[in-house]
């Protein structure tokens, strides 16, 4: 029995453990996150010309943007207490479709999925256009009050 | 004559460029000795050897035209003294609490232990971190004795009378009294509550007329705001069934109040246990968005007393720079880093002005 659970054990863990060892996960940050609608595992073709809508679903679910070096992700969790450490460097790697986030230093990966993503430089420019937006916004309402 | 050799002759510019450099941004009375020996091209290039001899003595004659360490003032001192630096700091001040998975107060909590989510945007660079400055509590006691909680107003009562008289209390606390029913709050007793207060005051009560719940919580808040004090925590505890039937004011004028002045409340739901009503949705929300708790009456009040005492003990103050957003109200959340069983507690959000470029602070 022991034996038994051992091997589930590490069967289960495999594929986290190899992962760790060969190298695959990318190394990212996050910087924003809300809670927002939960996205539907089935949402696409089928839902927009299938039948009558499900009812939606009032549930709200974490959505984090990650910033990786070459690629920035908007993803979304499948419900709404699933966290990720918002530690400075997270792990984690693509993995059929979702991206999966080493969590609590490997012991196991939280699948999310992914709602956006977007190549780094342009969400450099667009993050710089949003920061000059708001300097200048927030200028005219200072001379506004020094006018008054 | 050799002394002056090319190679020599290429150094001198780039010191005298320090020098210059020197000389026209920085206080000539603070420049190093080094470079006071470097003014004058003849002691140049004998550097090394009069470095040995003259070192302290520039040291000292430095030392002794040096206004700073003189105290003499200087020509135009008078003027400088004259003038009066201002920065506006736009900081967050946030006082949170950290439990471990077992609900027990984390002592040893780090600074990289947590994140902030402050309007969206996780931050994780802190001015400080501190355990807080909080050591005494400033308390009113709100007592709903309105009709609607007439079949469990002498538990209520019984259950103040317990918190005043056995609660933990330390001397320097203070306790305010107030009751609402009608159309407004009264207050049965101010500050110094737990000395001059008479039971029988309480139990004499009458429990009748309409709710005003919201006015009451802004009447608590106001009273709480009046008499400040940087090392005291403004707490409310309210005994109610949360159903608000009068105020004049809306829920959200009451929380706005509640969270811009940084009091926290500690809702007591008088209403039976398992039965959700839109009152105890109220207590919650008070209790959460303010960073405080909700409980039913059911558990005691030394047990919800011990909450407060609790908290104030394991209080934790973060401060970071104000991000930027375009809404009045940020909100706030706190989440761990590492160990995803860690729980933190504060309150859901701050105001700040920003058009008056004044950082109203929210804890």
């Amino acid at each position: 029995m022991k034996k038994m659970s051992c091997l589930l054990v590490f069967f289960c863990s495999f594929p986290v453990l190899l992962a760790a060892q060969i190298g695959i996960y990318q190394h990212g940050t996050v910087v924003r996150m809300h809670m927002g609608d939960c996205v539907s595992a089935h949402r696409g073709f089928m839902v927009a010309f299938g039948g009558p809508a499900m009812p939606a679903s009032e549930d709200v679910c974490p959505e984090y943007t990650l910033v990786s070096p070459k690629v920035v992700y908007v993803i979304v969790g499948k419900f709404s207490n699933q966290l990720i450490p918002l530690a400075e460097s997270i792990d984690f790697r693509l993995h059929n479709n979702e991206l999966a986030v080493r969590v609590d230093d490997a012991r196991h990966e939280s699948k999310f999925m992914i709602k956006e993503m977007i190549v780094r430089s342009e969400w450099d420019r667009v993050q710089r256009h949003i920061q000059e937006a708001m300097n200048t916004s927030e200028n005219r309402k200072a001379e506004r009050v020094d006018e008054q | 004559m050799a002394l002056f050799a090319p190679s020599h002759t290429s150094v001198i510019p780039k010191h005298e460029e320090i020098l210059r450099l020197l000389i026209q941004n920085a206080d000539p009375y603070v420049i190093p000795p080094f470079y006071l020996g470097l003014k004058f091209p003849g002691m140049v290039l004998m550097l090394n050897q009069i470095k040995r001899l003259m070192s302290p003595m520039l040291l000292l004659a430095c030392i002794s035209f040096n206004p700073f360490l003189l105290g003499s003032p200087l020509p135009g001192s008078e003027q400088a003294s004259n003038f009066t630096y201002h920065s506006n700091v736009s900081e967050v001040r946030l006082v949170f609490f950290a439990k471990d998975e077992h609900n027990r107060p984390i002592q040893e909590l780090q600074k990289d232990d947590f994140a902030v989510i402050d309007d969206d945007a996780v931050i994780r660079n802190f001015r400080s971190f501190n355990r807080s400055p909080l050591t005494k509590l400033d308390v009113v006691l709100l007592i709903d004795s309105s009709e609607s909680v007439l079949a469990q107003f002498k538990q209520e009562i019984a259950e103040v009378q317990r918190m005043i008289s056995e609660a933990p209390w330390s001397p320097e606390d203070n306790l305010s009294i107030l009751t609402f029913s009608g159309v407004e709050a009264h207050i049965l007793c101010a500050i110094n509550c737990r000395g001059s207060f008479l039971p029988d005051q309480l139990a004499s009560l009458p429990a009748e007329g309409t709710t005003p719940l919201f006015d009451a919580l802004e009447v608590a808040t106001n009273l709480l705001t009046q008499r400040r004090q940087p090392d005291a925590w403004p707490v409310i505890i309210v005994f109610s069934d949360g159903d608000d039937t009068i105020s004049k004011s809306s829920f959200r004028d009451a929380l706005r109040e509640i969270q811009m002045n940084e009091a926290q409340v500690y809702a007591v739901d008088v209403n039976r246990p398992g039965r959700q009503s839109n009152g105890t949705a109220m207590l919650q929300r008070f209790a959460i968005d303010s960073g405080g708790r909700w409980v039913g009456m059911g558990q005691g009040s030394a047990e919800i007393f011990q909450e407060v005492i609790d908290d104030l003990h394991s209080a934790h103050v973060v401060t970071y720079p104000l991000p930027d957003s375009n809404s009045e109200f940020h909100s706030i959340r706190i989440l761990p880093t590492h160990n995803l069983k860690l729980q933190f507690r504060c309150r859901r959000g701050y105001y700040h002005h920003s058009s008056t470029h004044k950082k109203e602070e929210g804890l």
